[in-house]
């Protein structure tokens, strides 16, 4: 703790989220990245095209999320019956069953905090495409930043690659268009947000709203 | 590790977890809350009582961990006949079937990656606690292979959901979920708090005390 911190120019400067090691801020350009010398992790990066990829990105999930939670994802027949269930199938059973935690939560990991950051990302990506940039994007910006860790679409696709493999013995197994618009809703989800780049985000918002 | 690393930390400095902006502290709010210049939210410049939380979090994952695996966690209904599995006996029956693949992630995802998790995490508390054989740049890379596993033992609960919801043939046969499937929800949840409760920071901190 000295004193030569009141002289310090905080945009000068970059710290390691992971370790805390500060450095001078590095000049990146389109594609560039930095790591930490001391944990290697990475403390910036500077995507291409990240909103031109990312507003395209989701656009194309929110095409594709009607499709992939109502269309039937699989199907069983069995003595002569059918039944078949699409993802919103999965919560309304669970809800008339009386699983009302886990319904919740099945809702929330695999098509809310998905369906949210999707929308998001397609907000945020919208307005700095039109340039329509506002000050309350700075707090919308920072609560999209709280659903980071929480949507789970690529491990419910595992939990469909292991349900029917489940089913394959001893039923007829099905498969429906539900499954195709899932795939590739996870595909643009997932694509939306790796092609999101938020140091340039809040670098923009930062050069536009802050003092 | 060498220590002509400065941190943040030593610069009275403080990095929004949020939006990665640096902050600068005055010389009284070194141990409240601080506001971000840039996205206005509040933190601290380490998680606060990150150690105490974690392992209280962890604590209760533990105790819920116990009754998810005692439970059944799925009743396969065959013309009235119920035959309830628990986590163990499923991945047993995968076996039995020659399925190894699937048994072998399934048993990742659900006794594997929980039991890891659990157990890294105390180990890291008690190293940063205590400093004994602290490696930081080790201990923070395993860190964050636990903050990545930790969604997909989410797995086993969306293959129970699904398979409530797909197969629903009347009295030939049904799935219903067990009780175990609260406990073993509430274990993958209260463990990936736990992870995000964690400062991988103090791994730091606590090596430069020491040198």
């Amino acid at each position: 703790m000295d004193h030569l911190s009141n002289n310090i120019d905080t945009k000068q400067l970059i710290a390691c989220l992971q370790c805390d090691a500060l450095y001078d801020k590095p000049e990146l350009k389109q594609g560039q990245s930095v790591k930490c010398l001391r944990c290697g992790s990475t403390m910036a990066e500077r995507k291409v095209d990240s909103i031109e990829r990312s507003f395209n990105w989701s656009l194309a999930g929110i095409f594709l999320l009607i499709p992939a939670i109502l269309l039937p994802i699989m199907g069983v027949t069995l003595a002569g019956q059918y039944h078949h269930a699409s993802l919103l199938d999965c919560i309304i059973v669970l809800i008339e069953r009386g699983y009302y935690m886990i319904a919740v939560l099945v809702f929330l990991f695999a098509i809310a905090v998905p369906v949210v950051r999707l929308l998001g990302s397609f907000y945020i990506t919208y307005s700095f495409k039109f340039n329509k940039l506002k000050p309350s994007l700075l707090h919308f910006f920072r609560a999209f930043h709280h659903l980071d860790n929480w949507a789970m679409l690529n491990v419910f696709m595992l939990g469909i690659v292991v349900s029917m493999y489940k089913l394959i013995d001893d039923t007829e197994l099905s498969v429906n268009m539900g499954l195709l618009a899932f795939i590739l809703w996870l595909i643009s989800s997932t694509m939306a947000s790796v092609a999101l780049d938020p140091d340039y985000i809040w670098q923009k918002l930062e050069d536009e709203f802050v003092d | 590790m060498s220590l002509s690393i400065n941190t943040a930390k030593n610069s009275n400095l403080a990095l929004c977890p949020k939006c990665h902006k640096l902050n600068l502290l005055s010389d009284e709010s070194a141990h409240e809350k601080i506001q971000c210049i840039r996205c206005h939210g509040f933190f601290n410049q380490r998680k606060s009582h990150s150690l105490q939380y974690t392992l209280a979090w962890n604590i209760a994952a533990l105790i819920a961990f116990i009754p998810a695996n005692l439970y059944p966690i799925m009743i396969i209904y065959s013309l009235g006949i119920g035959d309830p599995s628990t986590i163990l006996s499923g991945i047993g029956q995968f076996v039995d079937q020659g399925l190894y693949p699937i048994a072998v992630i399934i048993f990742t995802a659900s006794i594997i990656v929980p039991l890891l998790k659990i157990i890294g995490l105390f180990v890291l508390v008690y190293r940063a606690y205590t400093g004994i054989r602290l490696r930081p740049d080790k201990h923070s890379k395993f860190y964050h292979a636990l903050e990545f596993l930790g969604p997909w033992s989410m797995l086993d609960v969306f293959v129970v959901a699904l398979l409530v919801a797909v197969v629903e043939l009347g009295f030939v046969t049904s799935v219903a979920a067990g009780p175990a499937i609260n406990y073993f929800t509430l274990t993958v949840i209260f463990t990936m708090i736990a992870a995000n409760s964690f400062d991988p920071r103090l791994l730091w901190d606590k090596k430069q005390n020491i040198e």
